[in-house]
């Protein structure tokens, strides 16, 4: 019979995970856990693909206050089914350099074995995200946004 | 107490989605459906905010296929719990104007009642998206080689 990952797993690990208590992730986290957040790796360094335990764990721990600093993430829908959840949510954080708020939506996929994570998908408003961080807009006023610009007129 | 949504019910609403067969759609939409998809709106016109189900069906037949054509979804995995489904996958697509090929990542949450739609939230790698529809990387600041090299996708 195929695994099925309990309500309460999830809900537990969501918990922790939205209080980022790094050592309580821990212990959901599978060895062989893989962490994918989409998005640009040379302006968002915590993006990209991340493998195992050890570097998951220093991705929460290290990499991502590095940046950001979360103080709340809400669930705005979690559903389970099979071996797999899928949430949605509203994540606000304070730029670690100078405390500027920021809030963006984030969605995940996971895939838990044995009550454990193996495998995440976080999908953010990347392109949201990354003005948020650099703290002003990517397009500039005389560049391609607003004025139409090498985009098609809609 | 929500009615659950059969599955057959999503995986048909979701098959005329990825499909753009507005015809087979139609019927699964809530005439006060309110309908998201994160993003820039100005660089992305189709991105927002809209409410009822004509709004919507005009979104998806003539304002996005201004933009982008050929338009299909590639679902990767799908999640049904209670009223909700949520759809992790790809957006692929050729831009209206030039036919560059389009792809990028989307996660799809959706809720419904009586069968039909009521909301959609859709989160896109929306960084990802504008690059590729402008065809051309977004200034960085310095320091920030927009080496295309430097860009993961997922």
């Amino acid at each position: 019979m195929s695994y099925e990952v309990p309500r309460s797993v999830v809900e537990a690990f969501y918990a922790v995970y939205a209080a980022r208590d790094v050592d309580k992730i821990a212990q959901y986290l599978h060895d062989e856990v893989k962490w994918t957040i989409s998005g640009p790796v040379d302006l968002l360094p915590f993006c990209g693909t991340h493998y195992g335990k050890a570097a998951v764990i220093d991705l929460v721990r290290r990499q991502v206050p590095q940046v950001l600093r979360t103080f709340s993430f809400v669930a705005e829908a979690i559903l389970v089914q099979g071996d797999q959840a899928a949430m949605l949510s509203r994540q606000s954080s304070r730029r670690t350099e100078d405390g500027r708020t920021m809030s963006f939506r984030v969605a995940n996929f996971m895939r838990f074995r044995d009550d454990k994570l193996v495998e995440n998908l976080s999908l953010i408003d990347s392109f949201d995200a990354v003005e948020q961080v650099l703290g002003h807009p990517l397009v500039p006023p005389d560049g391609v946004r607003g004025d139409g610009g090498d985009l098609v007129a809609v | 107490m929500t009615e659950p949504v059969p599955r057959a019910v999503v995986e048909d609403f979701y098959k005329a989605l990825a499909s753009c067969d507005m015809h087979a759609l139609a019927p699964y939409l809530d005439d006060e459906v309110a309908w998201a998809i994160s993003g820039p709106a100005d660089v992305l016109p189709f991105c927002g905010q809209r409410r009822g189900k004509s709004v919507v069906l005009e979104l998806l037949n003539r304002d996005i296929p201004l933009l982008l054509e050929k338009r299909r979804l590639n679902p990767e995995t799908m999640v049904i719990d209670g009223d909700r489904a949520a759809v992790i996958g790809k957006l692929t697509a050729t831009r209206s104007d030039i036919g560059h090929a389009i792809s990028y990542r989307i996660a799809q949450f959706m809720r419904f009642r009586d069968g039909k739609a009521i909301e959609y939230t859709s989160i896109i790698d929306s960084f990802d998206a504008v690059e590729q529809v402008l065809g051309h990387p977004l200034a960085r600041p310095a320091g920030h080689p927009a080496e295309k090299d430097d860009f993961i996708s997922v």
